[in-house]
């Protein structure tokens, strides 16, 4: 079985979700320039693996930042509000791309779940984090996460 | 004018589906589902020209969808518009009828290139 998504891979997934469906153009998603930071007032979004390979792939980023990804992904003026349902509907719709073109990567997860969206995420039992990949999208953090259950664990 | 129904449990990607045909070129009459079983609905009650559908959705999946409509006889025009887009997935779109798997992220241009042989 493979778990081998590479964190180039997974960073050129990021970068062609976002050219395409947040900013329009390439250019404004790299890699982040240190170590991975940390996020302030965070929400999570993500989504789930299931097969003979399981896992999960989390995107985590500050409130504000999520706000304005919705608003990008909705269209909305910077001054718009975003509603939570909106700021779930579009997080989690992002996670479930990214998580999509992941799981593409990974044959052995059968099944993909549906996108969750909160300020903390629930523990995967038995889970090993196999990827980080810190981002900067226009100077803010993202940071993507891929866990993947071990062979024979709980969960 | 061409009526087309999209279906996908997010709000926010039946919008950006609607924004990028119009970026396309497409400007359709446009209805809105939010699962399966929504979209099932609105096809007995009033048949579209062609389907868009997301496949992972709750209730009714875009690939049951597709199986019930055309279990029902709906020849509809169908295509997926989906997150996930490996060969295992394509296969089995193809072989349940759907004419084509657009993969999230998309372009217009990705649009155009999938439809325009269906409208020819």
């Amino acid at each position: 079985m493979s778990t081998d998504v590479a964190t180039d891979q997974v960073l050129l997934i990021a970068r062609d979700v976002f050219s395409s469906m947040i900013d329009g153009e390439e250019g404004h998603l790299n890699a982040w320039d240190g170590p991975t930071p940390d996020v302030e007032a965070p929400v999570h979004a993500w989504v789930d693996l299931f097969g003979e390979l399981s896992g999960r792939a989390v995107l985590t980023t500050a409130t504000v930042t999520a706000h304005d990804l919705a608003r990008a992904l909705l269209g909305l003026g910077e001054d718009e509000e975003v509603s939570h349902d909106d700021l779930v509907d579009a997080f989690g719709e992002l996670a479930n791309v990214v998580g999509g073109n992941i799981k593409a990567l990974m044959p052995d997860a059968a099944k993909l779940g549906l996108p969750a969206v909160a300020d903390t995420v629930p523990v995967l039992e038995g889970a090993l984090r196999v990827q980080e990949l810190a981002l900067s999208w226009r100077g803010r953090a993202i940071v993507v996460e891929l866990w993947v259950l071990l062979p024979g664990a709980g969960g | 004018m061409i009526r087309v129904l999209v279906v996908d449990d997010s709000r926010v990607m039946r919008q950006i589906v609607i924004r990028t045909l119009r970026q396309a070129g497409y400007d359709w009459d446009v209805r809105e589902a939010s699962d399966g079983a929504e979209a099932l609905a609105a096809v007995r009650a009033d048949e579209p020209d062609v389907v868009l559908s997301d496949w992972n959705m709750p209730n009714v999946s875009g690939i049951e969808l597709l199986e019930n409509l055309r279990a029902e006889g709906f020849e509809t025009p169908f295509g997926f518009v989906t997150s996930e887009g490996s060969p295992e997935m394509r296969a089995t779109a193809d072989a349940a009828g759907a004419l084509f798997l657009i993969a999230k992220p998309f372009t217009a241009d990705a649009f155009r290139e999938v439809i325009e042989p269906v409208l020819a």
